[in-house]
């Protein structure tokens, strides 16, 4: 092991190497358009405009999550393992406060979520905390809360409001959170390249030092990453509580890892500053086309995480290989 | 016309007592309990309490271990699971092959993951987060998406036995690592060396250190801590089950590691300290399950904890509080 | 005469055997030289060293010093040229390499890991502890060099982040000890340490030369040469401008040594530039203190004037500037900007306040590296380049145009990132992103020019004059003798954190200003208050 191709790679010439890499990851995603080609032309029911629809529908919900995980991954902060705690969390709040009709029970579950995401991103900006254990402990806060104040019960919309179904419903018979996916990704991914926010994010994430010298604002820009991405889960959580019809803890899900997992298989560097929300995005698809065609074959949910879990590490090492290259 | 105000660094060195002062509460509460409520102290509750200790106590001892070497594995909680799966799994004939095959299945996940992290020097965070999804898609595959029955409740019986009223097999081999551990740590040169690569990587290498077979076995060890008592309390509870998502396991331990005084910023903290946090914790949790309060105040508390001693440990917390005195100093 | 196969003696033996007699020749470094590219470092270079001596080796920057240093411990492989030690030729490549021959370096950057114990660093990373490394006599040996070394105060559990820089010093001499270091390289080692861990580290280096090992002590204080050792040394544009045993040369020959003919170009480039114009105070500092680094700062800059703050590492000059732009939270003191009382207590208040800070270490606090030269050159001023949030792009393309055409870097680049450019178009891309800023009364120009070549650096200082001349108000700081001359209209020379003479350019030497970074004598005629 010691003499693993990590070595070898470092003997050889920067520009050899930079070749290498760039190989690699030509072959790596070579390889993966190949096997999914291959898996839509031999999968019964896949070429199908039902499934098509279906996948769209199940990258939307993680896509939205990871939309705005990707901000906080540009930043710097590696990432937040409370999202799919904070979709939860919405979903119950959204549901609970329908009673003061849809309007302001959407405005006041996008401000919890907001408030959430603030009060993380300020430890991690102010104070410098780690954004892992930080997101882990409030994570278990919002479970704690969670309970404590729906006294373990799930939330169900009050009987007179029917108003949420809407969200339910699909437009142009396409489902809502697919408009919403795709609006979201194209919002940000604009805002991100011309807005001011958007390009301290980037130079944030690429040198915390050399932006702090440089008088960038860290904490507003930090407290902001997560605020947004957190909003945008309570987004998720409006959706899917409207979805379900019924929120509990349970919703948690896996949401956090496939958000993550989203971002990272979209090819963002986990060390910020490198990447968009268009990759994230592609990431969220591509990874709902690949469990949905396991799911088609017959694999089960354990074969679905397992390649999950192998895209996840073989982008990050072609990644970083690659990143080191240049 | 004052502009900037100096104020001294504070001496650190209150941090550690830290986690025998909170030990120190906790069971200071724990004897105190009976002033407020009706209940007696009995000897089955420091039981329960080793017990909460032997499931948790070496997840903890092991990330806090790797904490120290400045890494961090959030593949403990799927690890965890696969540990007991694959324990209930073979170890129907002998329980000592079902332990041995989940450490060997352990040694494996942390080989690849200490091997990646170390040859291609990545970040922990991502690797072992997919390592998360690679050993929990394992443990569903290997147990088909269900709980597995562990036929032979003799074995978790015997495990769980009281001896000596307090002990029993299960939290006695856990005290026994925490010993063990404890005292690799102090005498022997790897402990040193661990907390060296935590405290200042360039530093170590620089002095010869062998960083990089180091952390490969930091990763081991990590997986380790992970896959053997979740093999042990599988047999305990007679069966292994792959749908326990979440990060409670994770959320334990971390904050039991941080609780323990060990640093998020590498090359501090011990397996006493360690100790000391899960004791904490298991008081703790104790302490709830006789006031008979619901679970939601454990994960409360666990999680403010958390938080909290995060921020206590944040690298930027004496900058901000300098710099926001001196802004509040000037309009004064 | 040397045997190299003797055993080891045992630490702390008074005398080393094995090794040769005093006055016998240990290294002898012969015709070495190296180049980076076109650049030669050193050239034929020439030097030996005696066992039980401290030579000297002075020089200032780019003089050849630190290339001397690598190639000594296998940091770089010399082109040309042989290393004889105790009589062996010497191949090295790399720096363990150079440790188990007996050579070892110590430089500022200390290799202790601060949360280990004393004695934990010490046998840190040696190939010969055992398993079982919490040995009684590896506790004694430790602690007889610790003796040895004046450090009896000093507990073999006690934290290394506990203890002086000084002695943090000491004991990563005492850990190469115990490897059998017989010859000692010391580059700049007083520099970050005060008056008394100074005398400590010579008491300690003068015990070990008396055992019969050798030091090389790389330095420019002068007075810590004539203090410390016997023989000096002098390097100038990479070759060796002489060697010479202390009793026989004065400081005034060493520093014209040291200069060699710079004197006359320097001077001769003054009359180039004319004089400057001030156009009144523009930034008043009043008691700067920075605990351990900066005593006492006060000056006052003024509109138009470029001040330059000349001062080897460590002396504070750095340390200044950056409390300036509000990045050491540690400072007190007074700071008036135009009149206002500043708070300098993060770099954004700074800005606001009209300070604009320039890092020295372009690419670990100063670029984005991997981020376009557009976003590095307009960071500083996002806010005026947008409306409602927005950057405006074509506002934005043009400023940066305007910003790259003026400091020079090819306007094709501005959409590649900055880590494609060279070091000296990185350089002014850091530059470029302070100049032309509303607002900014002064700018605060860490080593300006670090790293850069000669017509680089001529063009950064043009830049930084036509800055001035436009009515900022400018103070650099800088190691570099010939760069302060040429930029500065005032001189401020700082030693060991407290300012020794401000002199007007048109008055101050070479030699002066050499002398007065060297020193620790403050000629109090010439401070200003």
């Amino acid at each position: 092991m010691s003499a693993g191709a990590g070595g070898a790679l470092r003997r050889l010439g920067d520009r050899r190497r930079y070749r290498l890499a760039d190989t690699a990851l030509a072959a790596w995603i070579g390889t993966l358009t190949v096997l999914t080609v291959y898996g839509a032309v031999t999968t019964t029911g896949f070429m199908t405009v039902s499934n098509v629809k279906a996948i769209l529908t199940a990258a939307s919900f993680v896509g939205i999550i990871a939309v705005g995980l990707t901000l906080i991954v540009l930043s710097g902060n590696l990432f937040s393992l409370a999202l799919g705690q904070t979709v939860a969390v919405t979903a119950m709040f959204f549901l609970y406060s329908l009673q003061w009709g849809l309007g302001p029970a959407i405005v006041m579950t996008l401000l919890l979520g907001l408030a959430i995401g603030a009060v993380q991103g300020f430890a991690v900006g102010a104070w410098g905390a780690n954004p892992i254990i930080i997101t882990i402990g409030a994570a278990g806060l919002m479970e704690g809360l969670a309970v404590w104040l729906s006294h373990g019960q799930s939330i169900v919309p009050p009987v007179s409001a029917t108003s949420y179904e809407r969200l339910a419903q699909p437009l142009f018979g396409v489902p809502f959170a697919i408009f919403v996916f795709l609006a979201l990704t194209v919002v940000v991914e604009v805002a991100m390249r011309r807005t001011r926010f958007g390009r301290q994010i980037y130079l944030l994430g690429e040198n915390r030092v050399s932006a702090r010298a440089a008088a960038l604002p860290i904490t507003l820009l930090t407290t902001a990453a997560f605020a947004l991405a957190s909003l945008f889960t309570a987004g998720a959580g409006v959706l899917i509580g409207a979805t379900s019809q019924n929120a509990s803890l349970l919703l948690t899900g896996s949401y956090t890892y496939d958000a993550i997992a989203a971002a990272l298989v979209g090819g963002n560097a986990v060390t910020g500053g490198k990447g968009s929300v268009l990759r994230t995005a592609a990431g969220a698809i591509f990874i709902a086309t690949i469990s949905d065609m396991l799911l088609l074959r017959g694999y089960s949910t354990g074969g679905q995480i397992l390649v999950r879990g192998i895209i996840v590490v073989v982008v990050v090492v072609l990644m970083n290989l690659r990143e080191r290259s240049r | 016309m004052s502009a900037l105000r100096i104020s001294k660094a504070r001496a650190v060195g209150v941090s550690r007592i830290v986690p025998y002062a909170i030990l120190a509460v906790m069971i200071a509460t724990m004897v105190l309990l009976p002033v407020v409520t009706s209940y007696t102290l009995r000897t089955a509750y420091v039981y329960d309490i080793l017990q909460n200790f032997s499931s948790y106590g070496l997840v903890a001892l092991a990330l806090g271990i790797t904490i120290m070497a400045g890494e961090f594995d959030l593949s403990v909680s799927s690890m965890y699971l696969l540990g007991g799966m694959v324990a209930v799994l073979t170890g129907n004939g002998s329980p000592l092959a079902g332990v041995l095959a989940a450490l060997g299945a352990a040694v494996i996940v942390g080989c690849v993951q200490g091997g990646l992290i170390s040859y291609f020097r990545l970040n922990s965070m991502p690797v072992t987060l997919g390592g998360y999804l690679v050993v929990l898609g394992l443990t569903y595959i290997l147990g088909h998406s269900k709980s597995v029955i562990y036929e032979n409740y003799d074995v978790g019986l015997r495990l769980d036995e009281p001896i000596a009223q307090v002990f029993s097999i299960r939290s006695l081999i856990t005290l026994g690592i925490f010993v063990l551990a404890a005292l690799a740590l102090r005498y022997l040169r790897v402990g040193r060396d661990i907390r060296s690569i935590g405290g200042d990587r360039r530093a170590a290498r620089v002095a010869g250190v062998r960083v990089d077979r180091l952390l490969v076995f930091v990763f081991i060890m990590s997986a380790i801590g992970a896959a053997l008592p979740g093999a042990l309390l599988s047999y305990s509870l007679a069966t292994a089950s792959p749908t326990n998502i979440g990060f409670d396991v994770l959320t334990f331990s971390a904050t039991a590691a941080l609780l323990g005084g060990v640093s998020l910023s590498g090359g501090r903290g011990s397996p006493v300290g360690i100790a000391a946090g899960v004791l904490s914790l298991s008081v703790l949790q104790e302490i709830l399950s006789i006031v008979r309060s619901p679970d939601y105040v454990s994960s409360l508390i666990t999680g403010g904890l958390l938080v909290a001693v995060t921020i206590l440990w944040a690298p930027d917390i004496s900058r901000w509080f300098k710099t926001t005195r001196v802004a509040t100093a000037h309009y004064r | 005469m040397n045997d190299e196969r003797d055993p080891a003696p045992p630490a702390g033996s008074r005398r080393l055997s094995g090794s040769p007699a005093e006055g016998d020749v240990l290294l002898e470094v012969e015709a070495l030289s190296k180049s980076y590219g076109p650049v030669r470092a050193i050239q034929s270079l020439t030097l030996d060293v005696r066992a039980g001596e401290v030579h000297a080796v002075c020089g200032h920057n780019g003089a050849g010093k630190s290339t001397l240093v690598k190639a000594l411990v296998g940091l770089v492989r010399p082109d040309e040229g042989t290393i004889r030690f105790g009589g062996e030729e010497l191949s090295l490549r790399n720096p363990q390499d150079a440790q188990a021959h007996g050579i070892a370096l110590v430089n500022q950057e200390l290799s202790l890991v601060p949360e280990l114990s004393v004695e934990d660093n010490i046998f840190l990373g040696g190939i010969d502890v055992p398993l079982l490394y919490r040995r009684r006599s590896l506790s004694e040996r430790a602690r007889r060099t610790l003796d040895e070394l004046g450090l009896e105060h000093v507990s073999l559990n006690a934290a290394v982040e506990s203890l002086a820089i000084g002695e943090r010093q000491l004991v990563e001499i005492a850990r190469l000890l115990v490897r059998e270091a017989r010859l000692l390289i010391l580059d700049e080692p007083t520099a970050t340490l005060s008056k008394p861990e100074i005398e400590r580290v010579f008491r300690a280096t003068r015990e070990l030369v008396a055992q019969g090992r050798s030091v090389i002590f790389v330095s420019h204080r002068l007075d810590e040469v004539f203090d410390l050792c016997q023989r000096v040394t002098v390097l100038r544009d990479g070759r060796v401008a002489g060697t010479h045993t202390i009793g026989e040369i004065d400081r005034r020959s060493l520093i014209d040594l040291m200069l060699g003919e710079m004197e006359g170009a320097a001077a001769a480039r003054l009359h180039v530039s004319e004089p400057a114009q001030s156009g009144g105070e523009a930034v008043r500092i009043e008691g700067l203190d920075v605990p351990g680094r900066v005593d006492g700062f006060s000056l006052t800059l003024e509109r138009g004037i470029i001040t330059g703050l000349a001062g080897q590492v460590g002396s504070g000059t750095s340390t200044v500037l950056r409390a300036l732009g509000g990045l050491v939270p540690d400072s007190s003191g007074a700071v008036e900007v135009m009149g206002r009382p500043a708070r300098l207590n993060t770099p954004r208040r700074a800005l606001q306040g009209g300070i604009l800070y320039m890092p020295n270490d372009r690419q670990r606090e100063g670029l984005f590296l991997g981020q376009a030269v557009e976003s590095n050159l307009t960071v500083a001023r996002l806010r005026r380049l947008s409306r409602l949030g927005v950057v405006v792009r074509r506002r934005s393309l043009r400023v940066a145009r305007e910003l790259a055409t003026m400091v020079g870097v090819d306007v094709g680049r501005l959409g590649s990132p900055v880590s494609s450019l060279s070091g000296g178009n990185q350089q002014k891309v850091l530059l470029g992103r302070a100049l032309q800023l509303k607002g900014v009364v002064l700018l605060a120009l860490d080593e300006p020019t670090r790293g850069v070549d000669v017509g680089g650096r001529a063009d950064i200082h043009e830049l930084v004059r036509e800055a001035a001349r436009g009515g900022t108000a400018v103070i650099f700081s800088s190691t570099e003798l010939d760069e302060v001359l040429d930029l500065a209209d005032v001189v401020v020379t700082m030693f060991a954190g407290r300012i020794v003479s401000v002199i007007p350019r048109a008055k101050a030497s070479a030699a002066s200003v050499l002398a007065d970074m060297t020193t620790s004598q403050p000629r109090d005629g010439e401070v200003q208050q």
